[in-house]
């Protein structure tokens, strides 16, 4: 399909994101279990079947469902830590968890949400097995919100808090031969140790006039105010992203499940495609769920669903919000990070690309410390050694986790003071990592990095000269480097190249 | 309840709950479903079932304005009128709602959970029941099980009688989880000679969850109820899983956790029979039990005496508060520690209370003084310590016995609505009337 000649502008195209974020809280949402999700062995497997619950829905459907239900099983590793009677629907769940709503909180005012009276929770009914209770418990925690972006106000209609489900066990992981375990004789494996682990789900309105490359950005800097707070996970799944793609004479369809943030303008191109496709051939966009699949294109799931079955969670009763609390948290709210941005781009003239990465990477904190510790350094050195420089070090299976901030400090520090060139470095990275106990006089010494002063400069260069009359001043540039690297800037050198040129 | 001002406004505006409304506070507006308010909860704010199903609470303040809007729901269940089959290849089993909600109908639009009981509301919850039985029943009564009486067991056993003169091949007693062992234990004495079985059925998970254990207890109990087993049984989980229901006897069983689905256990006995969902094969555990179609006769008797007390020994109790039992009880149970224990203080120890006297004194006045294990497994004995036969010397009864205490309790007050008479008390509570009394304690019986 000829992707790159869509005009989304004229195909209507319209789209609304929901991003699940989990909280990087201590203890799950309506539990004492710890969110760390490091266990690997399941110390048991609890095994239990659903039934369908009547409700106001007709006879038939429910019989349907008693039908499907009947013939499946569902088997939950228990792990020691990481699960507990809530976790396997043994015993109610324990008062809401004060830091995951205080988090959730922050993220809802820090997109401009208003907040609720109280906070109801409530029961999202969920028949699929990954959730041992055959529900989810949820609650609103922000409504009618926004997000600059572009100069535009991008809608935000709610922020809701609630329980990660379980995690599927997936193909061959539990020995089933690489089939789909949903579909081994009705039979699926669940993990319990992601359920009950907060999120926040955050909903946009439904955004028309942005490019699928820019829905990305938006979903990029909800992701980024998330981490304003400082107190979400990160890695790989801890972010989750929905879509709702719709183009003109079509239908809004439902995409599931865009792990990578990468991927969301690719998963939204090919969606559009998809439809205009069907519709230009004389087809029918059906409303349904799609699940994406590696390559960003999508594959049917089922039926868009009804409207989501909810009644109230009675075991936990509304939780009050006090004023004075709220009035503190807001206070106190972290500057978010879409500001820091476009401090980084406007303030530190960081490339909009390069300011991202920085905001994106676990260097923030130190980043942001030498800058204001040490502001006569290039903002661009220091955001590079961060971004790039210690991966490629990384690559070289140097464990840069063995440098710690006073490394980065005294370098820096150095730098500031020009007593070393920044093509010094990544030897003197490379060098801490191997003897984080040495004094940098001593590191600067034996790597032989120390600067060296304008004369010794002048004089090596005029006496390189001297010994290749007639050479060209490129070579001799070349030459003189290699004998200075790390020790002279380059324009200095270049300068003592072309005045011994001129002698 | 909402505050007088937001109930004043909800009448101007002629809202009632369940009435669709636009609200305004400050910039914000909200569309939905006015919610009744809970017990809990802010009574300052409304609560609104928004379209997407969230209940939100919006402040009630400055800023405030409420709008009436078309549609909207009403917060009423209607029964499923899905017909009772009668198949005349299969028994025919009453259930009998005595408090406790077994099934659930939950409307999504207005969130609101209705206890469903007709057994239209039944075969609708739970399709396979059909597969075991013709079910027909009746709720008997509303109330959560901790409001029970004598009384109440009473009306049950009277109901039960009826169905047993009505044919019925089995009885299924839905109750709420919390005093069912009481229940149990009570149907056990007041329904000698039972020619069905009787089964009590209960769930630990509340039965507006699709993960209730609510199917698999009613439909193993409905196995139970068709056996041979003509005994009062409790079926409950046998594990957390959902793979087998135990059957357990009427006057042994106890809830031994305030949550799990597998809080029913056996003591000092093993359960009549394990009963797998998946197959519905039960499988019998024991021999002891009375068979269907026995020669003994049915006859109700249901006499009681209510002013039974019970108390839980602990250090440091105070001797003067078990002789004030006198005034409030016909008869008393001691949940005693160890083999059956309370202070008697024979070396004189000048800080120890010896409660013997206080309870020496209840004896002689003509008071049963009933002592059960408080350890729950195991068997009074007071022959071992010399508290042990200070206790049994001053007229104690329960030495040898290994009773549950809520089994006791249940006796002593069924003991009491027959006699008065100190002597035949105490001979008729040391003997096994419905098998709440044992000779012998197999190994396996612990905790399993």
């Amino acid at each position: 399909m000829p992707e790159e000649k869509i005009d989304f502008k004229k195909a209507r195209m319209k789209a609304g994101i929901e991003i699940h974020q989990q909280l990087d809280s201590k203890q799950k949402l309506f539990c004492g279990c710890s969110t760390a999700m490091q266990e690997k062995e399941p110390v048991a497997v609890v095994v239990r079947k659903q039934h369908p619950v009547a409700s106001e829905l007709g006879a038939i459907d429910a019989a349907a469902q008693y039908e499907y239900l009947r013939g499946r099983s569902f088997h939950y590793h228990v792990f020691r830590d990481e699960t507990c009677l809530v976790d396997t629907d043994e015993e109610p769940p324990h008062a809401l968890n004060r830091e995951a709503l205080q988090i959730a909180l922050e993220i809802a005012m820090l997109l401009n949400c208003e907040i609720p009276a109280e906070i109801n929770v409530m029961r999202k009914t969920i028949t699929d097995g990954s959730n041992t209770g055959a529900f989810q418990r949820t609650m609103i925690i922000g409504t009618g919100g926004w997000m600059k972006f572009g100069g535009k106000k991008v809608p935000i209609t709610q922020v809701a808090l609630e329980e990660d489900s379980a995690a599927i066990v997936r193909e061959g992981e539990n020995g089933n031969g690489g089939k789909d375990p949903a579909e081994e004789n009705g039979k699926a494996t669940y993990r319990l140790n992601r359920l009950g682990v907060p999120l926040v789900e955050i909903t946009t309105g439904t955004l028309e006039d942005f490019s699928p490359g820019q829905l990305q950005e938006i979903a990029f800097m909800i992701g980024i105010t998330c981490r304003s707070t400082e107190k979400v996970k990160h890695g790989i799944g801890t972010i989750r992203q929905d879509l709702n793609v719709s183009v003109r004479g079509g239908e809004r369809v439902e995409v599931k499940g865009v792990q990578e943030l990468g991927m969301l303008a690719k998963v939204i191109e090919k969606e559009a495609a998809r439809q205009l496709e069907l519709l230009k051939t004389g087809k029918k966009v059906e409303k349904e769920t799609r699940a994406t699949l590696l390559d960003g294109s999508t594959r049917f799931m089922r039926p868009m669903p009804g409207a989501a079955r909810m009644y109230p969670e009675t075991d936990v009763p509304p939780v009050a919000l006090d004023d004075v609390w709220l009035k503190q948290l807001r206070e106190k709210l972290p500057e978010p990070w879409t500001d820091k941005l476009e401090r980084f781009k406007t303030k530190l003239e960081l490339p909009a690309d390069l300011a991202v990465q920085v905001v994106g990477s676990d260097y923030l904190d130190i980043f942001e410390n030498i800058m204001k510790k040490h502001p006569k350094v290039n903002a661009v050195v220091v955001a590079n050694v961060f971004t790039s420089t210690l991966k490629d070090i990384g690559r070289r299976k140097l464990d840069v986790k063995r440098l710690e901030d006073r490394h980065f400090f005294a370098i820096f520090s150095e730098l500031e003071k020009k007593r070393i060139v920044k093509e010094a470095i990544p030897d003197l990275l490379v060098n801490f990592v191997n003897a984080p106990d040495e004094a940098m006089g001593d590191a600067l010494r034996k790597l032989n990095l120390t600067m060296l002063k304008p004369d010794e400069l002048k004089e090596i260069v005029a006496q390189l000269a001297k010994d290749s009359p007639g050479m060209a001043k490129e070579r001799l540039y070349g030459i003189a480097m290699g004998r200075v690297r790390g020790r002279a800037d380059p324009q200095d050198v270049l300068k003592a190249v072309e005045r011994a040129a001129k002698k | 309840m909402y505050s007088p001002e937001i109930e004043a406004l909800l009448k101007k505006k002629g809202v009632e709950a369940g009435g669709r409304v636009r609200v305004t506070a400050g910039k914000a507006e909200y569309e939905g479903i006015l919610m009744p308010r809970v017990v809990a909860g802010d009574a300052q704010s409304i609560v609104l079932k928004l379209e997407n199903g969230y209940n939100l609470s919006v402040r009630y303040g400055k800023g405030f304005e409420m709008k009436k809007l078309a549609g909207g729901a009403r917060i009423k269940h209607k029964a499923a009128d899905v017909a009772p089959a009668k198949d005349a290849s299969k028994p025919t089993v009453t259930v009998l709602g005595c408090g406790g909600t077994i099934a659930s109908r939950v409307d999504y639009t207005t969130g609101a959970v209705f206890p469903a009981f007709s057994p239209g509301d039944m075969l609708a919850s739970f399709p396979e029941l059909k597969e075991v039985a013709n079910i027909r029943g009746r709720k008997l009564f509303d109330l959560f099980s901790d409001d029970m009486t004598p009384a109440h067991w009473q009306a049950i056993a009277a109901e039960v009688a009826k169905e047993i003169k009505a044919k019925a091949d089995g009885i299924i007693l839905m109750h709420g989880t919390d005093t069912m062992h009481y229940t149990a234990a009570a149907m056990s004495f007041m329904l000698p000679n039972l020619p069905v079985p009787v089964v009590m059925v209960g769930s630990q998970r509340s039965s507006d969850r699709g993960s209730s254990d609510n199917a698999m207890n009613l439909t193993c109990g409905a196995v139970a109820a068709v056996s041979d087993v003509a005994e009062v049984g409790v079926c409950m989980h046998g594990t957390t899983n959902d793979d087998y229901c135990l059957l357990h006897q009427g006057t042994k069983v106890r809830k031994l956790h305030t949550s799990r689905r597998d809080a029913f256990r056996s003591i000092n006995v093993r359960p009549f029979a394990k009963i797998w969902y998946e197959d519905r094969r039960m499988e019998v555990l024991r021999d002891d039990y009375k068979r269907r179609g026995h020669a003994g006769r049915f006859a109700l008797d249901d006499k009681m005496n209510p002013r039974v007390g019970f108390v839980y020994n602990h250090p440091g109790m105070d001797p003067a508060y078990v002789a004030s039992l006198a005034n409030h009880f016909d008869g008393i149970v001691v949940a005693a520690t160890g083999l059956g224990h309370v202070s008697t203080n024979p070396k004189g120890d000048p800080l120890a209370r010896s409660i013997v006297p206080a309870l020496k004194a209840l004896v002689d006045s003509g008071m049963p003084v009933v002592f059960v294990p408080q350890t729950i497994y195991g068997r009074i004995n007071l022959n071992v310590y010399e508290a042990g036969r200070i206790l049994e010397a001053a007229g104690v009864i329960g030495n040898g016995c290994d009773w549950t205490p809520e089994a006791a309790l249940v006796k002593l007050m069924w003991v009491l609505g027959h006699t008065k008479d100190p002597k035949k008390v105490r001979e008729l509570m040391l003997t096994n009337v419905a098998g709440e009394l044992t000779e012998r304690t197999g190994t396996e019986t612990f905790m399993t």
